[in-house]
């Protein structure tokens, strides 16, 4: 029955969406890129692809930064584009997808807020994703409190705020502990809302979302090793959707170091794979070898929890392609974004090994098609 | 000979002679240890210049994996600078300085004062946290790095002064001082022969005019002595003669 | 060469693009006191009298050991920067993101070439 009506409301977004898909750099794009011997020969060789001349007002030199505005600005554009167009409950979608860049936005004005700045400038450094209209009006406030309140009432991250935090909690709790309490709302919440959804919507985006979930919780893990985060602090922080939840997340909560995060993920065999290969595999390519010349044993520890992170995305880039193989339903929207997202971020790390001439590292990006 | 190089205004005694040698004496000495303090630190200088130079080319590379380490944390966590930058409390990276004595001359080194602060420790909490502290550690390094080369160029700022100072001393005792102590003495010394060689002078002509009046009064007194006898004579050989008649001489004495 | 006047230097200053800064904050040297930073931030549209006004703040301050400034923002006030003779702060001209280093154009680095070369 979903698949009836499917295309009555949303069909022409589909078609367009897919044809934005097809415009997403191919792997010949990528070899092809980083070949160049300067940024001006990646701006050529970029406008051969849906890019087009996107860079070609840029005055010289182009800074990778520059790079990465214009390329998100693309996105952006292509967004909203199809969010005017949508009718709801996929406008409903989009306005998920665009709450997690508000949650980073807020989370930067609250941090001036904090420490008193100016925070209209900070205006111009929010993701462009994540702007709502009300947001200026966050800036008026000079305190905490004030900032609280018009959070509040003014942004439509209201519900995670009010459930989650206090007033006083933005004074006293770390910055990335109030983030990670708001995305860890945020994911639940985008979670149910894909539920209600259902058909297979609801189907694809438990997959990515679950995945997103454990992520986190794997990340918060290891990362807090040796912080002043105690233990409740951080289980308080998994979110309580994922693959991992619930034992998955019971047994991080407890762990100590990253063979215990290893047994946790024991149970779940995508997640087995990530921390399996990490260690024999770790720093196989031999490109790190200035690195770990000059830096001593500082790479060797750090090495198989940077690994990760790449199969992290590795993985997230996959489910994300997987999606696309399913028609009638709305994760091809979110995995767009994704897979756009990802191919800034390898457009940004080419252009800075290309910068930087750090040939060797140049292949260490996630290509997505 | 003397009177051409610059030299003291100085009267020219003996006393002053011994004086001046003494003096010329220490600033001898004195340029001595002064080349031989040059030399040490001009040693130690070439030994920190190399260093300056190896540390600056190294510290290009060091700086270039720092940021190549903060573009792996873009990569991951997206743009941090700005919490990074608000964040920022109080140094948890200091440094200290020490001393090290290089023949008389204090030159600073830093040392790095770190101690561990948890002030980033939860950036990038959900993500890239992993590559935020790996950016940490290697820009530590970078930073050591650069703390390293600051002490050595510090020590090269202050040696190269010290140099120069140096330098400009020795230079100023071999080619003024010692020169113009070496034309006093030169000066004091003819001086003093010139005057050597008056007083002989005048001794001599002393003599010469005392040895002329001697001879002088020698003459006249023989002279006398001889008219006295030729009187003698007359009496003698004229035998009678009327003493009226004849008429004396005048006898003038 | 009093004692005292280094020995309260403990602090490290930067001047430089956001990447620097960022990286040198990270390392731990980001000191705010009385809202007064250690570190300046240059982008394209920072003034040069900024620029300047942060330099004479840091090498007049008597807790700063070390002035670290990105080679490219030294350019532009390079008189200044040449004409800055004091040991305290050290002042290093560091390479930067975008810019990478040249020993050619760092003050310090041609006098040790011209002294390398004599």
């Amino acid at each position: 029955m979903e698949a009836l009506f499917f295309n009555v409301d949303n069909g022409f977004l589909e078609g367009i969406i897919r044809g934005y898909k097809a415009g997403l750099l191919t792997q010949t794009h990528y070899s092809n890129l980083t070949q160049c011997e300067t940024i001006e020969d990646f701006r050529t060789q970029l406008s051969a692809t849906d890019y087009g001349n996107f860079l070609s007002n840029e005055p010289l030199p182009i800074s990778t930064s520059t790079i990465t505005d214009k390329a998100t600005q693309l996105l952006v554009d292509q967004f909203n584009f199809l969010r005017s167009n949508a009718v709801e409950p996929l406008n409903k979608f989009f306005d998920y997808i665009t709450y997690a860049y508000m949650i980073d936005n807020v989370i930067l004005l609250i941090t001036g807020t904090l420490h008193e700045r100016d925070t209209h400038e900070l205006l111009e450094r929010c993701h462009p994703l994540g702007v709502f209209d009300t947001m200026p009006a966050l800036c008026v406030a000079t305190n905490v409190e004030e900032l609280y309140h018009s959070v509040l009432v003014e942004t439509p991250l209201a519900p995670y705020f009010r459930e989650c935090l206090s007033a006083a909690d933005l004074d006293d709790l770390n910055i990335e502990i109030i983030r990670s309490t708001l995305y860890k709302a945020y994911l639940e919440d985008f979670y149910a809302f894909c539920q209600k959804i259902g058909g297979p919507t609801a189907d694809v985006m438990a997959r990515i979302l679950s995945f997103e979930a454990d992520r986190r919780t794997i990340n918060i893990t290891i990362n807090s090793f040796g912080t002043e985060l105690s233990k409740e602090q951080r289980a308080n922080l998994f979110p309580t959707i994922g693959r991992l939840f619930p034992e998955g997340n019971n047994a991080l909560a407890r762990a100590d170091d990253i063979e215990q995060v290893r047994m946790a993920c024991e149970g779940v065999s995508e997640y087995r794979a990530f921390f399996d290969n990490s260690s024999s595999s770790a720093r196989t390519n031999g490109g790190n070898d200035s690195t770990a010349h000059l830096l001593g044993d500082l790479s060797d520890d750090s090495g198989p929890a940077a690994d990760l992170e790449d199969r992290f995305f590795l993985h997230e880039v996959h489910l994300n392609k997987q999606a696309f193989l399913q028609q009638f339903q709305y994760s091809i929207f979110y995995s767009y974004v994704k897979l756009k997202e990802q191919e800034i971020r390898s457009l940004t790390w080419i252009a800075e090994c290309i910068a930087q001439d750090a040939r060797d590292r140049i292949h260490d990006f996630i290509p997505t098609f | 000979m003397s009177g051409t190089g610059p030299r003291e205004n100085i009267f020219p005694t003996r006393m002053a002679l011994t004086n001046t040698k003494l003096r010329l004496k220490g600033a001898q000495t004195g340029h001595s240890l002064l080349a031989k303090k040059r030399d040490a630190l001009t040693t130690r200088f070439r030994a920190i210049l190399r260093k300056v130079d190896e540390a600056k080319r190294k510290m290009g590379r060091v700086m270039q994996l720092a940021s190549f380490s903060l573009a792996e944390v873009t990569y991951a966590t997206g743009d941090i600078s700005y919490l990074v930058q608000e964040q920022a409390k109080s140094a948890t990276f200091k440094v200290k300085a020490k001393q090290d004595n290089v023949s008389g001359v204090i030159l600073p080194a830093f040392e790095v004062d770190r101690v561990q602060g948890s002030d980033f420790n939860l950036t990038g909490l959900g993500r890239g946290g992993q590559q935020v502290l790996r950016s940490k550690e290697v820009y530590a390094k970078a930073v050591e790095t650069l703390v390293e080369l600051a002490s050595l160029q510090t020590a090269f700022t202050i040696l190269d002064e010290v140099i120069r100072a140096t330098n400009r001393r020795v230079n100023a005792i071999e080619h003024v001082i010692i020169p113009r102590l070496d034309n006093t003495i030169k000066y004091i010394a003819s001086e003093l022969d010139e005057m050597d060689r008056e007083e002989f002078f005048r001794l001599k002509k002393v003599q010469g005019k005392k040895k002329r009046d001697a001879e002088a009064s020698e003459a006249l007194r023989k002279a006398a002595a001889e008219r006295y006898i030729e009187v003698e004579d007359i009496q003698i050989g004229g035998g009678g003669g009327d003493l009226i008649d004849t008429k004396d001489e005048d006898i003038i004495f | 060469m009093a004692t005292t006047s280094f020995k309260d230097r403990n602090l490290l200053a930067v001047i430089g693009d956001e990447d620097s800064v960022t990286g040198m904050l990270l390392a731990g040297i980001g000191h705010v006191e009385h809202q007064k930073k250690n570190f300046l931030i240059v982008d394209s549209k920072t003034q040069v009298s900024t620029i300047e006004a942060a330099f004479q703040e840091f090498t007049e301050r008597k807790d700063i050991a070390i002035l670290l400034i990105n080679q490219h923002v030294a350019e532009k006030i390079r008189p200044t920067v040449d004409k800055y003779q004091q040991a305290f702060p050290a002042l290093l001209e560091i390479p930067s993101k975008d810019h990478p280093y040249d020993p050619s154009k760092d003050s310090v680095l041609k006098r040790v070439q011209k002294l390398f070369g004599d």
